[in-house]
């Protein structure tokens, strides 16, 4: 019997039976925990149990063209708790949004136009690669810039689009550069060369752009000659853990918190300054709650003397998204539109709730996607955002001396 | 037998009706049969296991003189004993049979008919030069011991044992707890016809303790096993009661003479739920009816120093006795039946439902408790704070059919869950929500339970609850956060009290028990039964049988029917007074054993042992299991086995390889 949506039905049937990751689709038994679960779920025409019913039973068109097919912002919460075993995250809604899209059913526009600027310019903000090295600008330890000057190096550090472009997370970027030297590693940058390493193409289904970029970075780093790589993205860092080996794009990759916990006792000592704050960490869902990785960055945050650190309710693999993965950074007009909440008010209103009066992040996006909510929720001035290189550099005395 | 024996081979081939003649030509492998040497006749025919089939084997032995048999047909684990005993009616030594297995190893794995019977060719060939190197074997069997021991005194262990001392057989008891019962003794009602769990459990308690066929040891444990079917050296190690069993008349006035005016260590049998004493028995019914010090806490043991208002209490009973010391006692039993039964989840794991986090999560076993009337709020089911829940929630499939925890069904969660969802509204009144995936209710009177449950007015909510989360900080009402499934939105139910339908789980000392009884536990971590369908209570382990729980989540039913079967086979086995041993055991060539003893630490039996006067090892034939660890290992070749010499494996080799 053929598929009511004919061979565009059968493809992807045929594309979710080899999915990479968990178990496929067609195992769910319809018990609802994603849909319950997930924190978007109450606005989606189709959380995700009713994706996959609609999915199975050939209803294709009714799902692709809903607009809950672009509200998921990829927290893994559903995946994680699937009884099942099915990897919805990153195999089904990517699945389904590529579907659309090559049925012409096109994404909301913000994240089209995110998607032209990755294709166009390389990075997610649209800005010209020529101003990639902006961040490092008068910086006072040394950058080596393997692009123009290549040599053996133990870490090769992708330094993000946010940390080049944004001017909120370029202090982060100056921050990580003084404290990997302080540390004496041997780390080089790829310069103007670099390029978004592409998560959120691929889990918003733009899986031809995302293999150009796989491509792209591939012949970078394979010019290079590095021990790993380190990023502060924790999608990127998903990205590069799973995504591209599935293109035999195999490199070893730190992210951040990761990277550091190994300098743990090195580090010690080099934490002089207390800061005094009562810290909550935000635990964000690529090296967290998908990864498993919840103790490295809380190691760091006790390093640093003048810390006390509180938790809230939601944490570890429980933690609130911030609704900013897989494209959710460019989907909160869209998400509000259609009936869903901005998922970081909720994530700063839970974070002044345990008393803190600081918010550590790690993850680029979530600086200012906490921030603005801190704004939006009147916590702006009691609750600050602060990414946890930040805090560990103001302990470390590696302040903007240059600048100052 | 002697090299110079005329051999007078006959071969025979099977269909088994189309299983093997549907690819292999049968005709032509007759042919190639005939040619072999010393083959005096070669058949085939449609069913050589029928009648008809073993009939033609037992004339032609007694026409033509056959001295040895090759049958190829399916796999000798179950033919063999078939073909031995024809040989056998017909006056031949049952040793001077060997099968070629045509069908599973050839005919139902090969797809190119050609090829099969090549194939066929050399499992022939090398059948029939192997059994030119039989010799004719004795048969042994060995005495089994008339007396059996049960482990674990749930309701599993007490059905099988009382089913064996009621047939006149001496049973030893295992139980690790103070009192025998298992979980059923801290039901309230069992589903699915609401008997009261008390009143159908504790006559049967009560024979166990007055059967003199049955000796009880509670509070102990499996220290080490020994020996092999028929003959099993048990180690039970008898932990102190600190109360001699034989003075105690069971008044339980200790308990209220204890310094210890309040009870307030937690007791394990209420999940914690309720308090007792440094000595204290478990429920009022326990058997045997001797309460147990708890080592930790009495103030005589735990510091040397305390008035003593038990032992004033006990008074000239004299039962008391702190000097008691752990014992290790020795039985010997023929055969043993696991009833370890199982351990409820624990739910604390699961991060989404807050148990152990918000006080008014409870899991379904202490709920049982509650609204057992010798539980720890007299049957009253009430919140931690005193108050009666007007709105309860039950959660189905904690922890089962979860590929995070659990991934196959418990089985007994959605009955219990409906029987709780009764009783909690026969007893308070309140709104009850069953939040659960698929209602599965397929034993005797189920369907109707969920039935009449449905009519009593529970709501039934097809979907997995997401979330709780209290309404306000503290202890108050919690919001089940689940998408239900057949209204097709996400419902957040307001409720006073939830209630975690936990599966039933393996022991987490289960790899203890099974690698003490020398057998195996399948992926979940329940004990392995040798075949589902076919051997559901017997395991790898001759002699060693299970019942209940503890291998594979069951209900009481199901329990005690498995129970009842394990004593049925166990008193087979003893009835039978002895046991056939396996013919291909190991023995030691004394001419050439040079007494090194390299063999005795190696063999995993312990069936070696050295004879020092004669410095050479002995194999005890009834240990052996034939695995020719020492074979391989003697360094004098002194070490043989029965049907696996050299000559024979090297004669078989050459056959398969050099077969045309
Ligand atoms: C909440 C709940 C409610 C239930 N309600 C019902 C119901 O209403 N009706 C129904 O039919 N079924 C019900 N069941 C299922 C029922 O509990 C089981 O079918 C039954 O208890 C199985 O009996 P068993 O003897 O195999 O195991 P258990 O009852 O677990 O007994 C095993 C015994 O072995 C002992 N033991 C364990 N390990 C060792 C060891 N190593 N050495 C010595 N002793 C050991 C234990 O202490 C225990 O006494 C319910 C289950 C649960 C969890
Ligand atoms: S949680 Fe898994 S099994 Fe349940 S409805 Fe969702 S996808 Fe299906
Ligand atoms: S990943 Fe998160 S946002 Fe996406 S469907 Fe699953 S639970 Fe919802």
């Amino acid at each position: 019997m053929a598929p009511p949506n004919g061979d565009k039905g059968t493809a992807l049937l045929e594309k979710l039976s080899r999915i990479d990751s968990g178990k496929p689709p067609f195992g769910c038994m319809q018990c609802g925990l994603c849909a319950a679960t997930c924190p978007l779920g109450p606005a989606m025409e189709y959380p995700p149990r009713k994706l996959i019913l609609q999915t199975i039973a050939g209803n294709l068109d009714k799902v692709l063209t809903s607009p809950s097919l672009w509200m998921c912002v990829a927290c893994y919460a559903c995946s994680k708790r699937c009884p099942r075993g099915i990897e919805l995250t990153e195999e089904l809604w990517p699945a389904l949004r590529d579907a659309a899209m090559q049925e012409g059913h096109q994404p909301p526009a913000e994240l089209q136009e995110t998607f032209q600027n990755v294709f166009k310019y390389g990075n997610v903000l649209g800005k010209s690669p020529r101003q990639r090295l902006q961040w490092a600008k008068d910086l006072d330890v040394r950058v080596l810039d393997l692009s123009k000057d290549p040599k053996p190096v133990d870490v090769l550090w992708l330094v993000g689009c946010y940390p080049s472009y944004y001017p909120r997370n370029q202090g982060v970027a100056r921050s990580f550069a003084r404290i990997m030297t302080e540390l004496g590693v041997s780390w080089g940058i790829l310069g103007t060369k670099e390029k978004a390493v592409g998560e959120c193409d691929r889990m918003f289904g733009e899986e031809g752009l995302f293999e150009t970029l796989v491509e792209q970075n591939r012949q970078l780093f394979d010019e290079q000659d590095f021990g790993k790589i380190v990023v502060l993205d924790p999608h990127a860092f998903r990205a590069l853990q799973s995504f591209y080996p599935r293109f035999g794009a195999w490199y070893p990759v730190q992210h951040y918190t990761q990277f550091l916990e190994e300098y743990i006792e090195q580090l010690k000592p080099l934490m002089v300054k207390p800061v005094e704050a009562v810290v909550t960490y935000h635990d964000n869902c690529c090296v967290g709650r998908r990864c498993e990785c919840y103790d490295p960055p809380r190691e760091l945050l006790k390093l640093i003397p003048g810390v006390k650190l509180v938790e809230m309710s939601r944490n570890r693999d429980d933690s609130l998204c911030c609704g900013g993965g897989g494209g959710g950074m460019w989907l909160d007009a869209h998400i509000v539109a259609n009936g869903g909440r901005r998922l970081s008010d909720e994530r700063v209103q839970q974070a002044a709730d345990t008393g803190a009066d600081t918010l550590a992040v790690s993850c680029p996006y979530e600086l200012s996607r906490f921030e603005d909510a801190a704004k939006v929720t009147g916590l702006e001035g009691k609750l600050k955002v602060r990414d946890i290189i930040e805090l560990m550099a103001e302990s470390m005395d590696l302040g903007e001396r240059s600048i100052a | 037998m002697s090299d110079n024996e005329t051999l007078r081979i006959g071969v025979y081939v099977c269909h088994c009706g189309t299983n093997i003649a549907a690819v292999i030509d049968v005709e032509a492998l007759t042919k190639f049969a005939e040619g072999l040497p010393h083959v005096a006749l070669a058949r085939n025919y449609k069913y050589m296991c029928s009648d008809p089939g073993q009939e033609l084997v037992k004339q032609d032995i007694a026409e033509y003189g056959l001295n040895r048999i090759v049958v190829a047909a399916c796999s000798p684990n179950l033919h063999e004993p078939t073909f031995r005993r024809a040989a056998e009616d017909a006056g031949l030594n049952r040793f001077l049979v060997q099968m070629a297995n045509i069908r599973e190893q050839v005919a139902w794995v090969t797809e190119d008919g050609e090829l099969a019977l090549e194939k066929a060719k050399a499992h022939v060939a090398g059948a029939v030069r192997r059994v030119a190197r039989h010799e004719a074997l004795q048969r042994q069997f060995v005495r089994i011991t008339p007396r059996a021991m049960v482990v674990g005194g749930g309701i599993a262990g007490i059905q099988a044992a009382l089913t064996l001392a009621e047939a006149g057989k001496e049973v030893v008891l295992v139980e690790r707890e103070p009192s025998i019962g298992g979980h059923m003794a801290m039901f309230d009602k069992t589903f699915p016809t609401l008997d009261c769990a008390a009143c159908i459990l504790t006559p049967k308690m009560t024979s166990v303790k007055v059967n003199p066929n049955i000796k009880l040891l509670t509070y102990s444990e499996i220290e080490s096993v020994e020996g092999s079917v028929g003959n099993f050296k048990v180690k039970v190690r008898r932990k102190p009661r600190y109360i001699n069993e034989d003075l105690c008349v069971g008044c339980m006035q200790c308990i209220d003479g204890c310094v210890f005016t309040q009870a307030k260590f937690p007791n394990s049998f209420d999940q914690g739920l309720g308090m007792r004493k440094p000595v204290w028995v478990p429920f009022p019914q326990a058997v045997p009816p001797v309460p147990v010090v708890d080592p930790e806490v009495c103030l005589q043991i735990a510091r040397g120093k305390c008035k003593q208002g038990c032992v004033e209490a006990c008074g000239e009973r004299g039962a008391f006795d702190f000097d008691q010391q752990e014992k290790i006692e020795e039985y010997e039993v023929g055969a043993i039946i696991i009833a370890t039964g199982f351990k409820a989840f624990d739910p604390s794991v699961i991060p989404y439902y807050g148990y152990g986090k918000y006080p008014n999560v409870y899991t379904s076993l202490e709920v049982e408790r509650l609204l057992n009337a010798g539980g720890p709020t007299g049957g009253k089911l009430i919140l931690r704070d005193g108050s009666t829940p007007k709105k309860v929630g039950i959660i189905h499939c904690v922890g089962s059919r979860d590929v995070n925890y659990h991934e196959y069904c418990s089985r007994v969660c959605c009955m219990y869950s409906l029987k709780i969802a009764h009783l909690v509204r026969e007893k308070t009144g309140a709104e009850v929500y069953n939040c659960y995936i698929d209602i599965r209710a397929p034993g005797k009177g189920f369907e109707e339970f969920y039935n009449r449950v449905q009519n009593e007015g529970v709501q039934f909510v097809r979907g997995k609850v997401a979330d709780i989360t209290p309404v306000a900080n503290g202890s108050g009402p919690l919001v089940m956060k689940v998408d239900d499934t057949l209204l097709g939105h996400i419902r957040e139910i307001e409720v006073d009290m939830v209630i975690l339908a936990v599966a039933l789980e393996p022991h987490a000392d289960a790899g203890e028990v099974r690698r003490n009884f020398g057998i195996s536990c399948s992926n979940e971590g329940f004990f392995l039964e040798k075949h589902p369908k076919l051997a559901p209570v017997n395991t790898a382990n001759d002699g060693v049988l299970v019942a209940g729980a503890c291998q594979g989540a069951k209900d009481i039913p199901d329990t005690v029917a498995q129970a009842d079967a394990a004593a049925a086979k166990a008193l087979a086995m003893i009835d039978a007074g002895e046991i056939e041993l396996e013919p291909n055991t190991a023995w030691i060539d004394e001419e050439m054993c040079s007494g090194c003893k390299t063999c005795i630490n190696l063999c995993p039996f312990q069936a070696i042992t050295a004879d020092e006067e004669r410095k050479i090892a002995v194999i005890d034939q009834a240990l052996c299991k034939g695995c020719g660890t020492c074979v391989a290992a003697c360094p004098s070749g002194a070490a043989k086995q029965h049907l696996f010499g050299d000559r024979q494996i090297d004669e078989e080799l050459e056959g398969l390889m050099n077969y045309v």
